[in-house]
């Protein structure tokens, strides 16, 4: 009926008095505002790690020496297992019924020469043919490394857009030589653009063939072996048959725990709930106190203007408002301010993650539900903390209303 | 019959006592009656009015307005009378301070449900009858007393009520200014509205047509005001 007079009314009085609107709204602001961002940056993880995580490995899970390691003593102890070797990964490939294919991986990180120019750090991809799958990466130019080259353990490489760029500019690098560490590789292909993750650019590596790293770099030193099954159904069957053979390799005992690690995209999903999932909880305990130390003030201020007005809610009544009207009067006034409270911190809240989003690695993004969440929270507040004084306000006599001093 | 008080009694319990405010009272006014209710402090005059304005129900008794029971009634349609029924001038104006004059005069036709433009137009239209055609954006405190009193007055007028309700109407200005609101009164009455005053004061309570005289609580006196004091600018029929 008259709500529009109502939130004049308590915009009019947030805008007479800047300072104690402010401080009065400061606890409805700081929790809006730590949801908002906290939110954003899930949601902005969410995407990004069902993006890229996901994708790239959708079936596929990795036999290696560690597997998560999320302590010290579990460090220690996978040390101690064997490596896991080229021979492992042959085992695995001519024994394991599910898989479509299985790619011996191995990492490394040496300096990349070109005519005088150096990149410092590359990553030093070893693999085996089938990479291009489990690693998710196409070609742009020339040609992907072959099972041939692999056996004849060749000093040839396939490299990222980065390192072409950067090293061979307006040059076609297919054909020429590279110096990695201090051999000598044949450019052969130059992959298509993939972008960053979490930061890290995913364009500035050279692949060599798994064997030709082992020759080369790595004689000593454990392999990654990556599996991808048949389809989603076999992923299970295709784990387990793996982890039958390797124990069989490693003469485990029924009982004995693997000697070796399975890691799948589920095992980091995994983690990274529960990463987000402790801050969830965190954020809700912040934004609980502060919506709540929010809401007291709200409701305190509101019981001072209710008195404040007490003479005002008497004209009122005289000159036909109903109790009811009083009531939703109040209520407004308490929800507007809050609201107003809650904007606020929405932009803060927004504002906060989209620049680190911005100035850092972590991605964010300021989500549909994540504002409605925040204008959900603080009209909420607004209702729940208003109720009261509003309740005075409406049961206020008339007649004593009036003479109100 | 617009108004019929029968018996009406209201008590108030101030701690172990009881005070009879109202004692038995009885009265009758009719469409277009001028009548002040007279009474010194504590003679249950301020109560008869509270009750008369719908703002409190008696304790015992029957008010029948318009031929509506009030003293049964609930919160939400003693609201609904005082809206529609009743307009009320306060000896402080109570004007609310932070609206301007214009709004408020709209305000019972606010809660009348009445729509945006219709209310404008009838609350500039009570201020012209006033004479505040010129002052409508001006603020209570941007107004003198007998301009606030007449935008009182107009607020009191724009639901075109059954009763026009004037608690010490002229209690808080001068003379002269008093003078001009009794004026208005005999203004509004003369066109066809009925008009109860609640006042003190004998000069003010002579303006009127019939006069109440109030004592502990019951009708001490009640007759005609056959000499009504002249109000300059009225002329007075058979003075």
């Amino acid at each position: 009926m008259n709500l529009r007079e109502s939130v004049g009314i308590a915009l009019g009085g947030v805008r007479a008095n800047k300072l104690r609107s402010f401080l009065t709204l400061l606890g409805t602001i700081i929790g809006v505002a730590s949801v908002i961002a906290v939110v954003s940056f899930v949601e902005g993880m969410n995407r990004y790690v069902t993006e890229k995580i996901l994708n790239a490995g959708a079936n596929v899970f990795a036999v290696d020496k560690y597997g998560l390691i999320m302590s010290r003593e579990a460090f220690d102890i996978a040390n101690r297992r064997p490596d896991v070797t080229l021979d492992d990964a042959d085992a695995l490939r001519a024994g394991v019924a599910h898989a479509s294919l299985v790619v011996a991986m191995s990492e490394g990180r040496e300096n990349v020469r070109f005519r005088g120019k150096v990149m410092k750090a590359v990553n030093l991809h070893g693999r085996g043919a089938g990479y291009d799958v489990v690693d998710d990466i196409a070609i742009e130019d020339g040609r992907h490394l072959s099972e041939f080259d692999d056996r004849q353990r060749r000093p040839v490489c396939v490299i990222g857009p980065e390192v072409a760029e950067e090293l061979f500019e307006q040059l076609d690098p297919i054909g020429h030589d590279i110096r990695v560490g201090d051999r000598n590789f044949e450019i052969v292909g130059v992959t298509k653009a993939k972008g960053k993750l979490m930061g890290q650019s995913q364009d500035r590596f050279v692949t060599i063939p798994v064997q030709s790293f082992k020759k080369f770099f790595q004689e000593r030193g454990s392999l990654t072996v990556g599996i991808k099954s048949v389809d989603e159904a076999s992923l299970p069957l295709a784990q387990q048959e793996a982890r039958n053979i390797m124990r069989a390799r490693r003469h485990q005992r029924p009982g004995q725990p693997d000697a070796f690690g399975i890691t799948t995209s589920d095992t980091f999903l995994q983690l990274y709930h529960a990463v987000t999932g402790g801050l969830f909880v965190v954020t809700i305990g912040v934004a609980a106190i502060s919506l709540l130390v929010g809401g007291i003030v709200i409701m305190n201020i509101m019981l001072v203007s209710v008195t404040e007005r007490t003479r005002e809610i008497g004209i009122r009544m005289a000159l036909g408002a109903r109790r009811r009207d009083i009531l939703s009067q109040f209520l407004v006034e308490s929800t507007t301010l809050s609201l107003s409270g809650g904007l606020v911190g929405i932009v803060l809240g927004g504002g906060l993650a989209l620049l680190v989003g911005a100035i850092s690695p972590l991605p964010a993004a300021l989500s549909l539900p994540a504002v409605l969440m925040g204008i959900l929270m603080s009209t909420g507040v607004g209702v729940f903390f208003g109720s009261y004084p509003a309740v005075r306000a409406a049961r206020l006599d008339p007649i004593e209303a009036l003479r109100y001093e | 019959m617009l108004i019929s008080i029968r018996e009406l009694h209201r008590v108030y319990q101030v701690g172990d006592q009881e005070v009879r405010a109202l004692d038995g009272v009885d009265m009758d006014i009719e469409q277009n009656e001028y009548v002040a209710i007279m009474g010194p402090s504590g003679s249950g005059k301020s109560t008869l009015m509270n009750i008369l304005g719908c703002l409190d129900t008696p304790t015992k008794g029957s008010y029948r307005l318009k031929d509506l029971e009030i003293a049964s009634m609930s919160d939400d349609e003693l609201a609904r009378i005082r809206n529609q029924e009743i307009g009320f001038v306060f000896q402080t104006f109570n004007l609310l301070p932070r609206a301007d004059a214009l709004h408020n005069v709209e305000l019972p036709l606010v809660y009348a449900g009445m729509h945006h433009e219709e209310r404008r137009a009838r609350a500039r239209e009570a201020l012209s009858i006033v004479g505040l055609g010129d002052r409508m954006k001006h603020r209570p405190n941007e107004l003198s007393g007998g301009q606030r009193q007449r935008v009182a007055i107009a607020r009191a007028l724009v639901n075109r009520p059954s009763i026009i309700l004037a608690d010490e109407p002229t209690g808080n200005l001068d003379s002269r200014t008093g003078e001009e609101i009794m004026l208005a009164f005999e203004n509004i009455w003369r066109q066809g509205n009925t008009v109860i005053l609640v006042t003190h004061e004998q000069d003010i309570a002579e303006h009127a047509r019939r006069v109440v005289r109030m004592k502990d609580g019951r009708v001490e006196a009640d007759h005609p005001n056959p000499h009504p004091r002249a109000v300059a600018g009225a002329p007075v029929p058979g003075a």
